[in-house]
């Protein structure tokens, strides 16, 4: 009988040994989960507030960074407001599928807004910055708005023809500032104005909360076409002939 | 066997987390107009979930190509590789045109139809290799392996259904 309950108690405490051992053992698990996940924490932080601090989105714009001659926020329209067929397009400077899109309506479509027969609302976004090693997208936006500000619409059109006939390839260095401030008095505008306006990147922001505002007016691509206010879709060479269908 | 498979999921939803993650990172505000694009979310956490996602894409990424704490890192992933599919899904089944945004650069495909349709089976497969992780956690090569040391009494791989025994 004494052998029998010496052995049991032998086995209970060889028991309550283990469950010792495994509780122990589960401490330290959990401490080296708890460890692990602080650590995981700490540089996940540090790395959201680097991304989110990035992003400038939506920071205010100085009135001196702000384009004049806009007829909207982001936003330019040229030609009659009368005109019986009403365009809007949002398109990047770097875009190939925009060039394409020009390529095949752009000529027509300047000669509609001088003919009265189209008003084109233009909303020129970047946000392409990456497809070139010198943020050629948005510098080339900001150069356009230095034209539109110092020179009027029709100098902007102009400048907006000359830029997409000389789209550097994606990918590419895109081109250099000088190159913007050529492009710019061949279009119509003063040199001495532009120059401190494409060199200083003075519309950066500008730039920045105009591709947003895209997002949220729901256009995810460019180039997006509206004909009289009735979005054309992805297909752009069905958007092209569309357009030229309605200012014929 | 089965960890050598464990092993290859391992490293393959890594690889595709850590890409998309390197890809999406050096742009925020296009990662945040990638998330408003889908038009699921409010406005008011949009932003937040655009900076968020590079972070937890690459965290998430390595902790799996590490090997460490492999059941609960693949739960997580499976739940995003979900997340991502119910978003793709629910953007083509309302006919919106967009890119997923899923390597970063959202822009408007060619081909939305084929471009959602290849993005979903993408994902599908990622996620059945993150189920596999979630049931047969011990991996080889994985950092789980010297921290939660397998106990003896099972046999190597087999039994050893969880890779922390809390």
């Amino acid at each position: 009988m004494a052998n029998k309950a010496r052995q049991q108690s032998k086995s209970e405490r060889a028991q309550a040994l283990m469950r010792e051992q495994q509780r122990k053992e589960r401490m330290r698990n959990w401490m080296v989960i708890g460890a692990v996940v602080v650590a995981v924490a700490l540089i996940g932080g540090v790395m959201y507030f680097i991304s989110a601090g990035k992003d400038t989105t939506g920071q205010a714009v100085t009135s001196s960074g702000t384009p004049s001659n806009l007829t909207g926020t982001y936003n330019v329209a040229i030609g009659k407001s009368s005109a019986p067929t009403k365009i809007k397009v949002y398109e990047d400077f770097q875009c190939p599928i925009c060039n394409e899109f020009e390529k095949l309506a752009g000529t027509q479509m300047r000669q509609a807004i001088a003919d009265g027969k189209a008003q084109v609302d233009f909303h020129m976004v970047s946000f392409l910055d990456r497809s070139s090693t010198t943020a050629y997208s948005s510098r080339a936006l900001n150069a356009a708005m230095a034209v539109l500000s110092t020179a009027g619409p029709d100098a902007f059109l102009k400048f907006h023809e000359i830029a997409y006939a000389n789209q550097p390839a994606e990918g590419s260095a895109g081109v250099p500032d000088s190159t913007l401030v050529q492009w710019a008095v061949q279009a119509g505008a003063d040199e001495a104005k532009v120059t401190p306006l494409i060199d200083g990147n003075v519309y950066h922001q500008w730039t920045v909360n105009a591709t947003d505002q895209m997002s949220q007016d729901g256009v995810s691509g460019t180039p997006t076409v509206y004909i009289n206010g009735k979005n054309q879709g992805t297909d752009w060479q069905a958007a092209a002939q569309n357009v030229l269908n309605a200012i014929q | 066997m089965k960890q050598w498979v464990g092993l290859v999921a391992r490293l393959v939803v890594a690889g595709f987390l850590i890409v998309a993650g390197v890809s999406k990172f050096p742009d925020p505000a296009g990662n945040v107009r990638a998330v408003r694009a889908y038009q699921l979310l409010p406005e008011s956490v949009v932003p937040t979930i655009g900076h968020a996602l590079p972070t937890v894409e690459l965290i998430v990424g390595f902790l799996l190509l590490l090997g460490l704490l492999t059941r609960y890192v693949a739960i997580v992933a499976g739940l995003f590789f979900l997340a991502f599919i119910i978003g793709i899904a629910s953007a083509w089944a309302r006919g919106l045109e967009i890119n997923c945004g899923c390597f970063g650069n959202g822009g408007v495909p060619a081909d939305p139809q084929r471009q959602y349709a290849i993005d979903i089976a993408r994902d599908l497969g990622l996620l059945a290799l993150c189920v596999w992780l979630v049931i047969w956690p011990r991996t080889r090569l994985a950092l789980d392996n010297l921290l939660f040391p397998p106990h003896e009494r099972l046999a190597d791989g087999e039994q050893g259904p969880s890779t922390v025994e809390v």
